[in-house]
Formats: C-alpha cells, sequence, structure tokens
C-alpha cells in the first residue's frame, strides 16, 4: 500500500512534519514496513483543508490528532 | 578566455566599537570586478566616516574611469581633517580584475596583498608612485584560475601584539597561514572567515584595532539557475521551464516550490521523488528530480535562506558556526550554501501565480510573499558582488 504525505509549503504547515513521525512510528511499532509504503510529495493542490495524505490515489484531508485513528481506520483497515 | 572572480570579506570591529573603521567596497564594470579596502584612522565613528568616503570615492570615480591620479586627489581635498591629528587620513587597497584577465593592484599604506598562486606564495613587486605627497604602489599583472588575492587592514598583523604575540601576527606569517588555508578552503568566504577567525583568536576576541579581510579568488564562471512559483498563466509554463533549463554543463539549477517542482517533472517527463527526512523541524524535507541540482519547497526554505544571506552580507557572526550552519542538510541551508560558494551569478526564473489557498488567515505565516522575498534575494545576493537577474513569468 502506498501512502502519500504531502510536504508543502500549506501542508507543512499544518503539520506534515507530526503526521509523517507518527506514522512512521505506528508503522514500526506494527512491523508493517514491507506492506505500507510512506512517500512525500509536494502540493497535491488541495491546500485550503489539512493536511494531504492519499492512499492509492485516495485523497484525505488530515489533522495531526487524528492519525492515529486515520491509521487504524484507514491503513490497517485495508490491510 | 573570461575570468570570473568570488569575493568575499569579513571584519571584526575593535573591541567596544559598534562601528567598523574598515569598509570594503565590492564593484563591477561592464568588463572588470573591483575590490577596495580603506582602513580610516582611529576607530569608531570617526574611521568609519573616513574609511567610507575613501572607499565610496575611489569606487564611484573608479567606475567612472578616473585616473588613479584624480582619485587620490580628490581625497585628500575631501577627507575631513581629524582634529587631534590634524591630519585627513584613511589607507587603502584597490583590486581591479579584468574579465580577460588583467589585473591592476594599488595599495596606500595597508598590510601588502598577499597573492597565492598554485598553493605558493607570489612576491608583489615595489613600484612605488608618488601622488599628492603620498607614497603609492602599482601593479599590473595577469591573472590565471585557482589564483587568490587577499587585502587587509592593518589589524591583522596587529593581531596579538603585546599580548599573545611580542610584535603581532607578521606579515609573513600571516602569509605562511593564507597559503595553508588557501589548500583547505574553496570559496573565498571561507579563506576569508578563516583568517579572520585567526586574527580573532590572536586577540583573545577583543580585537585592539578594526580588522578586515578581503578575499578574492578567480574561478570559473559559476552561473545558477533558480525556479520558483508557477507562471501566472499556466500556459507559460513550458516557455519559462525551457528558460530555466537553458544553459551550459557549467550551469546549476535550484527548484525553489512544490508546485514548480511538479511542474518542471511534468515538462521534463523526469519523475519527482520527495524525501520524507527532516534536518530541520521548520524547513520542509527535498526532493529530487534528475539533472536538477537541488529541488526544495518554496517559501518557508526561501525564506530561511533569506536570513542566512542577510546574516551573511551583513558580516555578523560569520564564524565557523555560520559555515556549520550552511553545511547541513536541510533544503535552505543547501541553497544558501549554493548562492554563497558556488555561484557567480545568479538567475531567478519567477512565476507570478498565487495560490488562493495561501490567502487562508489561519495559516501561521504568510506564504503569499513570494515575490518580495525574490525582490530582497536579489539586493542581497548583488551585495554579495555577483550579478542577479530576475524574469517573471
Amino acid at each position: 500500500m502506498k501512502v502519500t504525505i504531502c510536504i508543502g509549503s500549506a501542508c507543512h504547515l499544518k503539520g506534515s512534519r507530526e503526521i509523517i513521525a507518527q506514522l512512521q512510528n505506528l508503522v514500526k511499532e506494527r512491523h508493517l514496513e514491507k506492506q505500507v509504503d510512506l512517500n512525500g510529495s509536494f502540493c497535491s493542490g488541495n491546500c485550503v483543508n489539512g493536511v494531504c495524505v492519499t492512499i492509492d490515489e485516495k485523497l484525505y484531508s488530515l489533522k495531526p490528532e487524528d492519525t492515529k485513528e486515520f491509521f487504524e481506520t484507514e491503513i490497517l483497515g485495508r490491510l | 578566455m573570461g575570468v570570473t572572480v568570488d569575493v568575499a570579506y569579513k571584519s571584526l570591529n575593535k573591541f567596544t566599537e559598534v562601528l567598523c573603521g574598515d569598509k570594503v567596497e565590492l564593484l563591477q564594470t561592464e568588463d572588470s570586478n573591483i575590490m577596495i579596502l580603506a582602513d580610516g584612522m582611529g576607530s569608531g565613528v570617526k574611521a568609519n566616516i573616513l574609511a567610507t568616503l575613501t572607499s565610496k570615492i575611489l569606487g564611484t570615480m573608479f567606475l567612472n574611469g578616473a585616473t588613479l591620479e584624480e582619485c587620490v586627489e580628490t581625497i585628500v581635498e575631501t577627507l575631513p581633517v581629524c582634529q587631534v591629528r590634524q591630519v585627513a587620513y584613511s589607507t587603502f587597497s584597490i583590486l581591479q580584475v579584468f574579465n580577460n584577465g588583467d589585473a591592476y593592484l594599488v595599495e596606500f599604506d595597508n598590510p601588502g596583498c598577499i597573492f597565492v598562486r598554485n598553493g605558493e606564495l607570489v612576491p608583489i613587486p615595489q613600484n612605488i608612485r608618488e601622488i599628492q605627497n603620498k607614497k603609492i604602489n602599482e601593479y599590473r599583472f595577469k591573472v590565471k584560475k585557482g589564483d587568490a588575492l587577499i587585502l587587509m587592514s592593518d589589524g591583522t598583523i596587529h593581531a596579538g601584539v603585546g599580548q599573545l604575540l611580542n610584535f603581532g601576527w607578521l606579515w609573513d606569517d600571516i602569509a605562511d597561514y593564507a597559503v595553508r588555508q588557501y589548500r583547505v578552503t574553496i570559496s573565498a568566504a571561507r579563506l576569508a572567515a578563516a583568517i579572520s577567525r585567526a586574527c580573532d583568536e590572536l586577540y583573545q576576541f577583543r580585537p585592539g584595532d578594526d580588522t578586515t579581510v578581503a578575499v578574492m579568488r578567480i574561478i570559473d564562471r559559476k552561473p545558477v539557475h533558480l525556479m520558483t512559483g508557477p507562471a501566472q498563466d499556466a500556459k507559460d509554463d513550458r516557455g519559462m521551464v525551457d528558460d530555466f533549463m537553458s544553459g551550459d554543463y557549467t550551469t546549476k539549477r535550484i527548484v525553489c516550490g512544490g508546485t514548480s517542482a511538479n511542474i518542471v517533472s511534468r515538462i521534463l517527463e523526469k519523475p519527482l521523488k520527495v524525501t520524507l527526512d527532516y534536518y530541520d523541524p521548520d524547513i520542509p524535507p527535498i526532493a529530487y528530480i534528475d539533472s536538477i541540482e537541488l529541488v526544495t519547497e518554496g517559501v518557508l526554505t526561501l525564506n530561511r535562506v533569506l536570513k542566512l544571506l542577510k546574516r551573511y552580507v551583513k558580516n555578523e557572526a560569520v564564524t565557523e558556526e555560520f559555515f556549520l550552519e550552511l553545511d547541513k542538510p536541510n533544503g535552505a541551508s543547501m541553497v544558501a550554501k549554493m548562492i554563497i560558494e558556488d555561484c557567480t551569478e545568479l538567475q531567478l526564473y519567477v512565476g507570478r501565480a498565487i495560490n488562493s489557498a495561501y490567502q487562508n488567515p489561519g495559516l501561521p505565516f504568510d506564504l503569499g510573499i513570494r515575490q518580495n522575498l525574490v525582490e530582497q534575494l536579489k539586493h542581497t545576493v548583488e551585495e554579495m558582488g555577483k550579478k542577479v537577474s530576475i524574469t517573471y513569468f
């Protein structure tokens, strides 16, 4: 599964770094490195909402505090 | 063959003084680069005014093609006379290097220029001319790629006098140190910083005199193209990228901006690979596009770049720590380092498109300041003695 997090200017200010750090930890904790491929991207063109995160082309808008829930429902839920 | 120069200087103020009594002017004519170092008598405000007047007069007159005699005459007649010493006095050195390799050195009462070629010290012959009762040394020669020329104020040779060293740091010893540093440093900035740092240490960080080291290294042209922001009209994307990609194998290219990077990647049909490695919490990670030297996020990175360059130009705190900061692997340090150390002319390709999402007052930083940053960047890099041009799209 390919998960892409936008690190463009606007997303950076809305907390991409924190989301990336949390996701990296969660993936590591559950030893999912082989299944979940975390990537960066520049501006996904949806700067108005939260941080842009895409899973296999599907776009989500995330806040740092929602990362864990997102991981459990969207990422674990799809594995 | 045309030669280009890399110029940089570093001044230390006399301990407790707010103003420096030495002044360096970096100028460019159509076919030459000029570096002037003036050292005003005394210290503080008075010395600063004398040195500033001297370097500005010399610079302005030289630019307009005045002869050395005319320049010296004007200085003698213009400088205010010191109440205490009843003389008007500022020493100076002028170094002019033409694009065809001709060089012209003029020295009046400063410590002699240190000339390094192929890692060896080259003696500068005495050829003294008297103008207005001032003994002025003139030297015409040819420079070659790799040469380094160092102008200094006498604060350098007085470093440590009566404290760590009986007679200060002797010229021969400074020259010896400069030759060694020449071999281990690449840029003018690092060579100037190394010598000035040594002076500061000999003064035990309390300089007894204003101390300035100005370095010119003869190098190949190093053009840098920097693209930032998408074009106002998306139809111009291709033209913008074509211009940005122009140049030859010596041209280095930087893209600052997420959308810009996507555009370059699309038009060049080369994939954009974005990393997730944060080396600095405030600067987004860098990315890679094949054949582009450096790809970074836009406004946040440029804002930091500008801060670093301003710090460098203001000559404050350009110490080892500054270079350590410059060597960090975050996008902003990498861009600043390339502009300071690996660039003789900067060509900016700037898109005027406005991202409506940036108008969001909920963001903690005004992202809509690209053009303002670019203008400031231009002025700052020009102050570093480099050519800058901007093309808007």
